[in-house]
Parts: C-alpha cells; structure tokens; sequence
C-alpha cells in the first residue's frame, strides 16, 4: 500500500513512532477512517466496549462519567485502550467538535502490544502510563545511561597491601599500579588514600615508617555492584569520600573513584561539586548558577527523573552554604555562639531543579544578647554572596539579613504564626514548616518539636489544608490547543496543590520528612492514604516536575526568562494527555482531602 | 415515492482518483489508479487498491501533466496494462457505489477506456463529492443572503471544511481525500438515503 497521509501521520504518533518498522506496517495495513459530527456517543458507560484504537486527527472528545466531563481530548491523542484492554466500557465517549480519527482494530492493537514500549503506554493505571512516558525520554539521548549500573565503570581488580605495611610500602604499590587508593588486608577490609598521606601522615609529621593501619579508613562506604551510576553519585555527595569500594555480595570487586563517576559525564554533580569544592574565592562565584543550569540538564538528557535531579541540587547547593560560611567565619573570626543556616521553601524540601529565589534564615544559641550584631553582618554577607552565586534575592523578604534570631524566639515566633488568623501569619508559617538545617552547630530539636505541635493543632492543620485546596487544577474540559485557555501555569495549577497537600499530609501524621514524596510515603504507611493514591500522586508530581523542568530549560535556551506557564500547543499529544491526567489525578486527590480535613465548613 | 432509497451507510462506496497522461478524455491515457471503499461510513483503508497503468506508448504522456502526477515513462512501463486494470477494478465498481471528486473527468476516462477495450461499462450509482459542494452551498444559501460560489478544487475544500492537508497528485491519497470529504458533506447535508447524496 502506498504511504498515504493517514499511515504517515500514524508513524509520527508516540508511541507509534517508537514500534519496529515490521510491525507497525502490518498494523498500518488495517488501518481505518472515521469521521463522527459533534455530540455523537461513540461508547456509553457500561455498554459494549470500543472494538477500535482511535487516534484523534482532526476534532475533540470528552470522556465522561454520569455527565461529568473526565477528560477532553485532542489531535493527536488516543482513546479507546481501556475498552480494549479491560473488555468494558468504563466512560461514555462523547465527541465534542466534528471528529476525524484513525482507528484500528482489536486485533492489530493486540498484536502491537507484543512490544512492550508501546504496550506501556496503554498501562491500565495512571501511574504506570506516567512512567512509561517518562520512561519513553530516555530512548531519545545519546547521552551516557546515567541508570547503568556502577560495576560499568569498575575497570581493575582492587589493589591490596598487607595489615602490616607501613605507609612507605603502600604508597610504593600504588606508585607502582598508578592507583590513588589501596585496600588493606584487615577484617573487614579497610582503605587508604593518596589525600590520606597528605593530611593524615605528612601533615601530622608522620614519616614512612608509620604502620597503614594508623591512618587508614576502616568501616568503609561501599556501594554494591549493580547501584545506578546516579545513586553512587548521591553516596559521593553525602558521605564526601572520593573512592567507593563496589561489593558483590561480600566481597569488593573494585574501587571506583570520584574521578570515574566524573568521567561517566563530565557535566554531571560531581563535576559541579569539585568546581564548588575548589572555588578559591568570593569573586569566582557568578557562575555557578549556569553551571548548575548546564547539570541539570545533561541529567535530564541522560534520563533521570526530576526528582532525583533536584536531589543534586539541593546537595551541590548545601556544599555551596558550607563554602559560603566558612569563608565568612574565617574573615569575621568564629562565631560568638552556635549557630545554624536553614533553608526553607523548595530548597527546604530538596525540590529545587532551577536555582530560585533564596529561602533562607539564620538561628542561633539562647544567651547570647551580644551576638546579635555578628550574625546579622554574617547573614548579609552570606545573602549577598548567594546572590552573586546566581540566587535572587527573595522578594518576600524571607532570608537570613532580615531572620536572624536566637532559637528560643524563633520557635516562639513560629508557635504564634501558627495560632494567629491572619494569612500573613499562615504564610510565614507554611514556609518555615519545610525548614531544613544545612550547616552549623546548633541543636534545632525545640523547633522542631514546635513544627510537630503545629502538625497536632486542628485549626492550624484545617486552614493549612484550606490554602492547599483553594488552587485547584483547571477542569479537563477547559483545557484546549486554541484560544483563550490553551496557556496553563503547571506551578500554581499542578505543583503546588500536590507540594501544599502533601505537607498538610506529612505534618498530621508526626513525619519529620520535608520531601513531597517522603511526606506521600509517611502518610502511607500512617494509613492516611493508600497505596494506590500515593502512586497516582506521585506519578502526576514527577511528571509535573518534569514536564516544567524540560519547558524551562528549552526558554532559557531560546534565552528566555524561564516561566512555569506551558503552551498546550508546545506539547506533544503524550504529554497533553499526561497533563490532564494527572490534573485530574490532583483533582480526585483534593476532593478526598477537602472531606478529611473537612475544609468546605469554612 | 416510487422507489424507496437505501439508507447511506448501507451501501459499499468505493472512491476512486484517476492520474491521467492529460485532461482530454479522447486522447489521453490513465496512468494511475487509487481505491478505497467505505463500509458502514467507514474508510477502509486495508483494503484500497493501487497501481500504475501502463500507457499504450511514450508520447502518450502529456509533457504539461507531468508536473501534475509526477509520473514519467520509466516508472510506468512495468507496470500493467489498463485492460488488467479495469479487470480489477470492474469488481469494485459492481460492489456499489462510485465515489470520485469531478465524476465529469474520472468516469469520462473510466468508460473511454472501458470502451477502448472492448469491456461493457457496469454504470455504477455515482456519487460526485463537487455535486455535494454545489448541494451544500444552495442549501446555505437559505440563511446566507449572498453565497459565494463553493470552493471546488478538493484541497481547498478539505481546508474550508477543517479537514488536514494531505499531499495531492497521488491517486490513492486522493481517493482518501475525496472520501473523508464525502464523509463530512453528507453529515453537513443531513442526508439520510443514498437518493439525497445523487
């Protein structure tokens, strides 16, 4: 047959576009064509099932429960699958503009669904199809696979010296196998490194006769053969070691250093972590903001998930505070008293993909009246370099120059937010409930306490949750390729509503957890919500995070100032479907919620 | 009424697109051919029929058509010849009903060729997607005081009814093209019975 539009359209589709070319011909063959005019029903809830695929050309549809439009859907997009799959008609289908659609039958959709790709997208749940178009970005890199495993990058067996060497004969072994690290024969095993020398013998005056065992590492980081090379990346920022033995089972296979997760992308976190590490001064810190832009999205490119992508940047960002403030206190001298830097917002919660505006204040020990001064010039300076760094300054006012104050009236300020009725005070309160620690000294355990007391308060809780319903994601139906509703804010409309419900979540069920995730999985396993819901959430916020992420980072590279408002028309059917999918997931979400916190008696 | 009329879609319809080696019926050759039936309303498109028709010589092939059809000497001398292809298409056209865009062109070659190999003509019921054009625009004119004339041309019509774009000049997306047309014509028209679409 020849290639007529219809078949060529049909191939440009996701997920068609990605079947092997044998079998999407055979299909192809038995393709058909279907026109319907506005208001016919294709399929009526509980009737006979659709005996077809349709793949939108021209037209819209609604699918509707009782009445109630579920979801509108448009060119490019699919319908009929869960009446395939499932043998029922569980929604009515109600074409809403003239319809031109592709169909094909049964039994060639059937025969497509031997290839498991295509088979994914047509996953029965919302959270499996969300990850099957998430799944589906990786295949169109050709970016290092950032989730193969770190045994990859293992390239020889592991060195070893005796328990008795001394340092001298260890270093002569390494010299000789041009190795930056050995492993020494105690049980268990244990390391030394090249820096190990450095600081530990020669800094110390040590000489060569010194035995290994005196300044070597026992209790070693490990990490085991078959963790992605992205998880081995997380271990490095966390733990700070520079060489990770790789196990399998018992026994250590090889030792990879922070050189070769370097190498597996030369943009990755490790890469951005060194040029923090090595930043000589206050005057190299413009640019770190770009570099973090360029991070962000090589790992995007190489597949990982927005989620995990923003747990780099917030490490990389709390390695950033640290350099920050020490150089502060070796400039200002030591500080008067302990202290500690908190973060709050999405830096609080780890979600940060872009650098934002600062969310930060400044806390410090009781009893020092006299501290005042240096922790205010403190804050400023470190404010200010922060900006410089490529974080704006918090239009709110919310940073560390304006709060600065010691623990016992801070949890003080915070205890009366949360009893007073105005929204100011329920603002200031939401924000600092995801507040984290990222450097200093200083106990927060009475402030925390005061966090956990909020998460008890039933008024407190009640308008928290009023504020996390009152954006609601706009209704499906309202969501269109033209006219006046075809831009949608995802951040106001879809973030949001998850980040403020999910805090409300993890707040009542006692979790010190501030990531949105952890908070869904602290209230699964308090049984405040299920398994079920938790995925579809979890889904709709992944893709959200994603799908805004890839937005942002194609305006900066068309040299916009990145928004999170997205042109339906920019999307592809895939996504527009996934978007109102998880809007719709949100929706149901909230109406649950709303009856829980019982919010509609205010 | 003397005869009672079938019910649109219970009829076959098969559209049809001729490529020609020109525009005179008398003279010139068909070079192509493209097929695809309609079943319950419904394009078939595992089912369509397409091929190239050998011209009986070279210098059959109009110069000016070429830049229409695209279709040149070399790629047609393998192909079969018209007799095998009206063989194959006189099933089709004796199945129901001919569906062709401009049937004053399509159906004047169709019997020309017909005739020149001495084969009889089935006279198919034939359904003109511009007679729907011209139906469409009288029946606008009721609420529209001054119609402008209907746009004929098939890729025009298509647009002005919201119908995507496809490439033109190939017989088969043609036929495609002219059936989807007919499709949204006959809902525009109303029409019920095969009688009210002739």
């Amino acid at each position: 047959m020849a290639a007529t539009d219809p078949v060529v359209y049909l191939r440009g589709t996701p997920p068609f576009d990605s079947l092997p070319e044998p079998l999407f011909a055979v299909a192809s063959r038995a393709l058909e064509i279907a026109y319907y005019p506005a208001a016919s029903r294709l399929v009526r809830r509980g009737a006979d099932p659709l005996e077809h695929l349709y793949v939108i050309r021209k037209g819209a549809v609604r699918l509707e429960r009782e009445g109630q439009t579920m979801q509108l859907l448009e060119e490019g997009e699919m319908f009929g699958y869960t009446s395939l799959i499932t043998n029922k008609a569980t929604l009515d289908v109600v074409v809403e503009e003239d319809l031109l659609a592709y169909r094909l039958p049964r039994a060639q959709f059937e025969a497509l669904l031997a290839d498991a790709r295509f088979a994914g997208h047509f996953a029965v749940g919302l959270s499996e199809r969300l990850k099957a178009s998430l799944e589906h970005s990786q295949v169109t890199t050709f970016q290092a696979d950032l989730s193969a495993r770190v045994e990859q990058l293992v390239r020889r067996l592991p060195v070893r010296v005796p328990a008795t060497a001394t340092v001298g004969e260890a270093a002569q072994v390494m010299r000789d196998q041009h190795v930056s690290s050995v492993l020494v024969g105690t049980e268990p095993e244990s390391i030394v490194t090249d820096r190990d020398f450095r600081n530990r013998v020669l800094a110390e005056g040590m000489g060569p006769d010194t035995p290994v065992l005196r300044v070597a590492s026992s209790r070693l980081k490990t990490v085991a053969a078959e963790t992605p090379i992205y998880e081995a990346w997380t271990m490095l920022l966390d733990s700070g070691v520079h060489h990770l033995p790789v196990t399998r089972g018992k026994e250590i296979i090889g030792v990879i250093t922070s050189n070769d997760l370097l190498k597996a992308t030369a943009q990755g976190p490790v890469a951005v972590l060194r040029r923090v590490e090595r930043l000589a001064s206050r005057d190299q810190l413009p640019g770190y903001g770009q570099r973090v832009t360029e991070m962000t999205s090589a790992l995007l490119a190489g597949g990982l998930d927005a989620t995990v992508i923003a747990g780099f940047v917030a490490r990389l960002n709390d390695a950033l505070v640290h350099r920050i403030l020490t150089w502060a206190e070796a400039e200002m001298g030591p500080p008067p008293c302990a202290y500690a830097w908190i973060v709050s917002g999405s830096e609080g919660r780890m979600e940060q993909t872009l650098l934002t505006d600062q969310d930060n204040a400044l806390v410090y020990a009781d009893g020092y009246p006299d501290a005042r001064s240096y922790f205010e010039r403190l804050a400023i300076r470190a404010n200010d370099d922060l900006e410089a760094a490529g974080f704006p300054r918090c239009p709110g006012g919310y940073m560390a120059r304006e709060w600065n104050l010691p623990l016992d009236e801070w949890t003080q300020r915070f205890t009366s937010w949360t009893s007073d009725q105005s929204p100011k005070a329920l603002l200031r309160a939401a924000i600092f409930v995801d507040f984290r620690k990222v450097y200093g000294a200083l106990d927060l355990a009475p402030f925390e306490a005061a966090v956990q007391r909020a998460g008890r308060e039933r008024v407190f809780m009640q308008r928290l949750a009023k504020a996390a319903l009152d954006s609601t994601p706009p209704p499906s139906l309202l969501l269109r390729l033209r006219g006046e509703s075809s831009e949608v804010n995802i951040k106001t409309k879809g973030i949001t509503p998850i980040v403020y419900l999910a805090r409300c979540y993890g707040l009542e069920v006692g979790s010190e957890r501030r990531n949105t995730l952890e908070r869904l999985d602290a209230a699964v396993r308090a049984g405040l919500m299920g398994p079920d819901g938790r995925a579809m959430v979890g889904e709709a916020y992944r893709f959200l995070l994603g799908l805004r992420l890839r937005r942002q980072l194609h305006m900066i590279g068309e040299g916009r100032t990145p928004t999170n408002v997205v042109s339906f028309a920019d999307l592809s059917a895939i996504e527009r479907s996934r978007l109102r999918e998880s809007f719709q997931a949100i929706r149901d979400w909230q109406e649950k919620a709303s009856y829980h916190y019982r919010t509609d008696l205010f | 009424m003397l005869f009672s009329s079938p019910p649109w879609d219970s009829v076959v319809y098969w559209a049809l697109d001729l490529e020609t080696g020109g525009l005179d019926v008398r003279q010139d050759p068909i070079l192509a051919v493209g097929m695809v039936p309609l079943r319950q309303g419904i394009i078939r498109l595992g089912e369509s029929y397409a091929t190239l028709v050998r011209p009986p010589r070279p210098e059959a092939i109009n110069p000016s058509s070429i830049q229409a059809h695209q279709l040149v000497w070399g790629e047609v001398r393998e192909a079969p010849s018209v007799l095998d292809v009206l063989q194959a298409i006189d099933g089709r056209l004796r199945e129901g009903v001919l569906l062709v865009h401009e049937a004053r062109i399509d159906v004047g070659f169709l019997k020309k060729a017909y005739a020149g190999c001495g084969l009889r003509w089935p006279a198919p019921p034939v359904v003109d997607t511009v007679d729907l054009l011209w139906k469409a625009a009288r029946m606008a004119h009721f609420t529209d005081p001054s119609p402008a004339e209907p746009t004929l041309n098939l890729a025009a019509a298509r647009a002005e009814l919201g119908l995507p774009a496809y490439p033109a000049h190939d017989a088969l997306t043609d036929a495609v093209s002219a059936a989807e047309l007919f499709l949204v014509l006959r809902r525009k028209l109303g029409a019920k019975k095969l009688r009210e679409l002739r």
